[in-house]
């Protein structure tokens, strides 16, 4: 007997009207309801809360210093402009400037992509060594790292000089010129392109270049004009951050340049910031150069990264290591002599300045005078203790909530389609731009006058470095998700899963690598951020960087090589250990 | 789960806009009330002094809670020698805000302008302190051992505690004999091409020796030629410190206007630098301290000042700077020939002598190359 009873009807697709209820209840939603779905729609309320959060950190600052940059005592004027641009020094100013930044960025992406192809995609030896030898330059202290180079190539008293002489004549070297520069900020940037680039390749398909090997083009030709156009997004996100970067770094020019009458954009800043009265419209007409060329460069960024197709794609894969056949001793070999050249040499000199009473050439005197008395009289610092666990606090706080944000802020700027989404990108970027005590003032100033317990705390700091980090972050999170093709989400979706799901159990996975090198470089170079920390920090929240900063003004500088060495040791491990940690994340590899 | 997404997200950006809105920045926690507060004690304590002034203000630091924020460019050994010092001696917990003179000042502005009392007491270089004292930000502050300072250096609103001494340094190793400096003049010899090195922010002690010379009756012209030849052939640095390290390792043979407690550590460790005997005149500068008009804690940061010119210059003196006064109540500049930096004349005219000595820096020849 057939059963006559109705079929089992889904309580929530009502289809057909249930008693009690009368058909005028199913009129079609109104205007105003079907917006409000719309707009209350996960992604769009994390979209726009994501927006207010970055908006909120990266304007106060800014806002700040657009109004010190046009208005005086008087109201709204330019002449800040004037001043700053009108001053006879500016074009060489900004010609050391372009070539400084240009020179610097030009080798750090050489070196650093390089460095990552062969670390990744071949079977070079060593990997785990080279791994962390490739991140060192980027933990010692950029005051220890130029003033260590000093040290062996000064025409004067450099080892290295020393040791050519015999050979070369007297000052082979000459590291107080804009090529010192340019040598050492490149090679002290480098682990920046490293860890952008080791992502990147990660993140590619060999087959394509499986293809072209096949097809018969060389291992030089598959890597120009295969492998570097597919990461191309990688490559130009890597090259915006050297080159703003290097227009805002300051150590270098200022202890290598000034010898030889080289001065950029920053040494002007801080003059200008440093002096009283401090003329901010000036301070702040320079910064408004930089965040023009900032904006340009992103705006580039962007518009390269769109056109690149992602080459993590719905075709399955997994990333090879290329055999390097007979070439592999040799390649090893050139990068021993590269680490031992740039990575070892400066170290060894902060080791052998750590032990000593005070620097002095390498002589029988000098060793015999060695001992570990400056370790400590480091660790006899009553706060290094308290200072260290802060540094480690706030790294890791600020790392983690600064990717947890770009990660989804970037997903808005790529795939969301929301309107206003690119200003997103140039927000997030500005406080690349804004030198770091006007950022530091920008936030004092609004939670001098708040009512939360923030201002004298903690919390201000992760607030500064949240606020400094964001750019970095972003272009990690924004580049990393360029090279994922809309594919994978897409079939997700088409299956099924919520928006939630789909950028918690596709994106996040495939971005992985992308956000831990981001949360790594945040990570370690928080521990340097000096210029907002001084301003902001209260008594007990000291962290480590005002300690490097005493123990340098008070030209105690054994000592700082002391923390140097005890810096790297510790954070050479963290990072280590980080990385193999992200690496059960995300796409596996041989 | 769209409901919940919306409150979420509501809550968020409240969040965000509360943490963002403040109170208007006119308004402050009765700092109206603090200003009058400390004045008050200040002038009740001024008055007072030896065992009587002492015991008045324990009483009333107790009552204040035995507790000090003090803002110092003080070096991190000293400080970290004389705070517990005070607290030793008194019982009084002393909180360290510790940056560069700068910083210091910037923070110091910051705060006053959102009336927010975070120092009882600063204590920073001259310059700064003309600045925060100029603002009228600190308090009245008299006693016996104020008026011990040299007459020099007797400043409205704020009261010198240490003495930065620049004089000529050199490496024994490379300038030895006849080579070493014997006055200001001698550094344009040509002799010195290629040994002396200039700090990039040195332009109060240019200033003041540039003021010294014109009262000897040198021209304007003859002045600048001499400080052109001076450039000529030198290296300029950032920051004393990185000065004194490179003349140490031998990078210079002389730093034109070092700090001489610089000079000194570097010495003591063992390192081949020297000064003495000092080229005079000596261009001094002061560093001092003022206790602060909206002090939560008046009464203890005058207890403070009151040791730190008596007990505390003893500490400052033993950790090799200069003290203000020495602890005998002699003079520490007496028996040398000083040039007081004019902190008034650097407030107003600062800027133009900045100018000037960054167009004279830049004027210089590059340092001869080795090659």
């Amino acid at each position: 007997m057939v059963s006559t009873a109705p079929p089992p009807v889904d309580p929530g697709r009502t289809t057909r009207p249930r008693p009690g209820i009368s058909t005028e209840d199913l009129r079609a939603p109104s205007r105003l309801a079907t917006l409000w779905t719309a707009l209350a729609r996960p992604r769009t309320l994390v979209g726009v809360a994501t927006a207010i959060v970055i908006g909120y950190l990266a304007l106060v600052p800014l806002f700040y210093l657009l109004w010190g940059a046009f208005s005086d005592e008087t109201g709204f004027s330019v002449d800040g402009f004037a001043r700053a641009y009108g001053d006879p020094r500016i074009g060489s100013l900004i010609g050391n400037s372009a070539l400084f930044a240009i020179g610097s960025a030009g080798l750090a992406m050489v070196v650093g992509t390089g460095l990552a192809y062969f670390n990744v995609r071949t079977d070079v030896p060593f990997k785990g060594l080279f791994f962390a030898a490739s991140i060192i330059p980027l933990i010692i202290p950029g005051i220890l790292y130029t003033i260590a180079w000093i040290f062996l190539a000064s025409p004067q008293i450099g080892l290295i000089n020393a040791v050519l002489e015999p050979v070369f004549g007297p000052g082979t070297f000459n590291v107080f010129s804009i090529w010192g520069m340019i040598w050492v900020e490149g090679l002290h940037m480098s682990p920046i392109v490293f860890l952008f680039m080791v992502a990147a390749f990660r993140s590619t398909d060999p087959s394509l270049e499986e293809s072209a090997l096949m097809s018969g083009a060389s291992r030089v030709q598959t890597f120009v004009r295969v492998t570097l156009p597919l990461v191309r997004p990688a490559l130009v996100a890597a090259g915006l951050i050297m080159i703003v970067r290097a227009l805002e770094s300051f150590e270098v020019p200022a202890l290598l340049g000034l010898q030889n009458g080289t001065y950029v954009f920053t040494s002007r800043i801080y003059q200008v910031i440093k002096s009283y009265p401090t003329d901010f419209p000036v301070a702040g007409a320079l910064a408004c150069g930089l965040l023009l060329v900032a904006a340009l460069g992103i705006f580039i960024s962007n518009r390269v990264g769109r056109n690149g197709s992602g080459t993590i794609s719905g075709k399955g894969f997994r990333p090879r290591p290329m055999d390097l056949g007979r070439w592999k001793p040799v390649v090893g070999v050139g990068i021993l002599l590269y680490f031992a050249l740039t990575v070892v040499a400066p170290l060894v000199v902060l080791l052998y300045t750590s032990l000593l009473p005070y620097y002095q050439r390498p002589s029988g005197e000098a060793f015999r005078s060695m001992s570990l008395e400056n370790y400590t009289k480091v660790f006899d610092q009553p706060l290094v203790l308290n200072a260290l666990k802060n540094s480690l606090v706030l790294g890791v706080a600020a790392a983690t909530i600064v990717m947890a944000i770009t990660a989804v802020a970037a997903w808005v700027v790529v795939r969301s389609g929301l309107p206003g989404r690119q200003l997103l990108d140039h927000v997030a970027f500005a406080p690349l731009a804004i030198p770091g005590l006007v950022l530091g003032l920008g936030i004092a100033f609004v939670y001098l006058r708040s009512p939360l317990p923030i201002y004298g705390t903690l919390l201000i700091l992760l607030i500064g470095y949240c606020t400094r980090y964001l750019p970095y972050g972003m272009r990690y999170a924004v580049s990393g998700i360029h090279t994922i093709s809309t594919e994978l989400e897409e079939s997700a979706e088409v299956s099924g899963a919520s928006w939630w799901s789909v950028f918690r159990r596709v994106l996040i996975p495939l971005l992985a690598p992308a956000l831990l090198a981001g949360w790594v470089y945040i990570f370690v170079v928080s521990f340097r951020e000096l210029s907002s920390s001084i301003l902001l920090y209260s008594p007990g929240h000291e962290v480590l960087s005002i300690l490097i900063f005493e123990l340098y003004a008070n030209a105690r500088f054994t000592e700082l090589s002391a923390l140097g060495v005890v810096m790297v040791l510790v954070l050479v491990v963290l990072v280590t250990f980080a990385y193999r940690v992200g690496a059960r994340v995300g796409l596996r590899s041989d | 789960m769209q409901q919940r997404s919306v409150f979420i997200g509501a809550g968020l950006a409240g969040l965000v806009l509360v943490a963002a809105c403040g109170g208007a920045p006119t308004s402050g926690s009765g700092s109206n009330a603090n200003d009058a507060a400390g004045a008050k004690v200040y002038a009740e304590v001024n008055p007072l002094t030896g065992t009587a002034r002492h015991d008045k203000l324990v009483e009333l630091a107790k009552k204040e809670g035995n507790t000090l924020s003090l803002y110092t460019s003080l070096n991190a050994d000293v400080a970290d020698v004389v705070t517990p010092a005070f607290t030793k001696a008194t019982g009084i917990q002393v909180k360290v805000y510790r940056a560069d003179s700068e910083t210091i000042l910037q923070r110091v502005l910051q705060e006053s302008s959102a009336r927010f009392a975070g120092s009882d007491i600063v204590e920073t270089n001259a310059t700064e302190m003309a600045v925060i004292a100029d603002k009228g930000l600190t308090g009245d502050y008299q006693s016996e051992q104020r008026k011990k300072v040299n007459p020099e250096f007797q400043y409205t609103g704020w009261t010198p505690t240490r003495f930065n001494i620049f004089a000529p340094a050199w490496n024994t190793k490379r300038v030895k004999g006849d080579l070493i400096p014997k006055t200001w003049e001698d550094l344009a010899d040509p002799k010195y091409d290629g040994l002396v090195s200039l700090e990039v922010g040195d332009s109060d002690w240019y200033m003041t020796l540039y003021d010294y010379f014109r009262k000897q009756g040198k021209s304007d012209a003859e002045i600048d030629k001499m400080f052109t030849d001076m450039v000529k052939g030198s290296k300029v640095a950032k920051g004393h410190s990185g000065q004194v390290e490179l003349l140490s390792a031998g990078e210079f043979g002389v730093v034109a206007a070092s700090y001489s407690y610089l000079t000194a550590k570097a010495r003591t460790s063992g390192a081949p630098v020297d000064d003495q005997p000092f080229v005079q005149p000596v261009v001094a500068r002061a560093n001092g301290g003022g206790v602060m008009k909206s002090a939560q804690h008046p009464a203890t940061a005058m207890l403070f000042m009151d040791w730190y010119l008596s007990d505390g210059q003893k500490l400052i003196l033993d950790n090799g700077l200069t003290p203000a006064i020495m602890p005998d109540g002699s003079d520490p500049l007496g028996g040398l020939k000083v040039l007081p930096v004019d902190v008034k004349q650097l407030l107003a005219e600062g800027d133009e002598w900045s100018k000037r000595y960054d167009t004279l820096l830049q004027g210089g020849e590059k340092a001869p190359d080795a090659n």
